[in-house]
């Protein structure tokens, strides 16, 4: 399975299509990519595990979300005022 | 209210389709907005225990009625489980 997502990073384009968010309006697509991204660090990291398959999250959201998104969040995150439930 | 309603509706015969149609127009908005708040995988009524219904799906579930260009069965689940 790491294979495979290893090898999906590599030949990574763009984000693909995603069932659960069909619609012109990708908003909440770029907003749980960034949520899973940061969700899949804490549970491989907690477990010990090398979270190299968590950047296809990462790839998925620098895709999709603007930057001036991408940085207040981060910056809220350190804040620690994000208000999503990583 | 009704007894008013039919006393009126005998004398003037021809107000049934008024009620007819507006009726119809209600009951169609009520049944579409409480689908919309019902099978709407972006609506989440219970905050605790089912967060994002978003998530619930299926990798190859249609949710549009008319997916023009888009083949269905062949989408899998893209990102790594954690």
């Amino acid at each position: 399975m790491s294979d495979t997502i290893d090898e999906k990073i590599k030949n990574y384009r763009t984000a693909p299509f995603d069932a659960r968010f069909p619609n012109t309006n990708q908003t909440r697509n770029c907003y749980q990519n960034y949520l899973d991204f940061h969700r899949c660090n804490k549970a491989l990291s907690a477990k010990d595990q090398d979270t190299a398959p968590c950047d296809w999250y990462q790839r998925v959201y620098k895709s999709l979300c603007p930057v001036s998104w991408v940085t207040k969040w981060d910056d809220q995150l350190e804040a620690g005022s994000f208000a999503g439930k990583i | 209210m009704l007894g008013i309603i039919a006393k009126q509706l005998k004398s003037h015969p021809a107000l049934i389709p008024l009620f007819i149609f507006i009726g119809g127009g209600a009951a169609m908005s009520i049944t579409y907005l409480s689908r919309l708040a019902l099978r709407n995988p972006d609506v989440s009524w219970d905050r605790k225990n089912n967060p994002e219904p978003w998530n619930n799906m299926k990798p190859d579930q249609q949710y549009k009625l008319f997916a023009v260009n888009m083949d269905y069965s062949k989408l899998k689940k893209e990102g790594p489980d954690f």
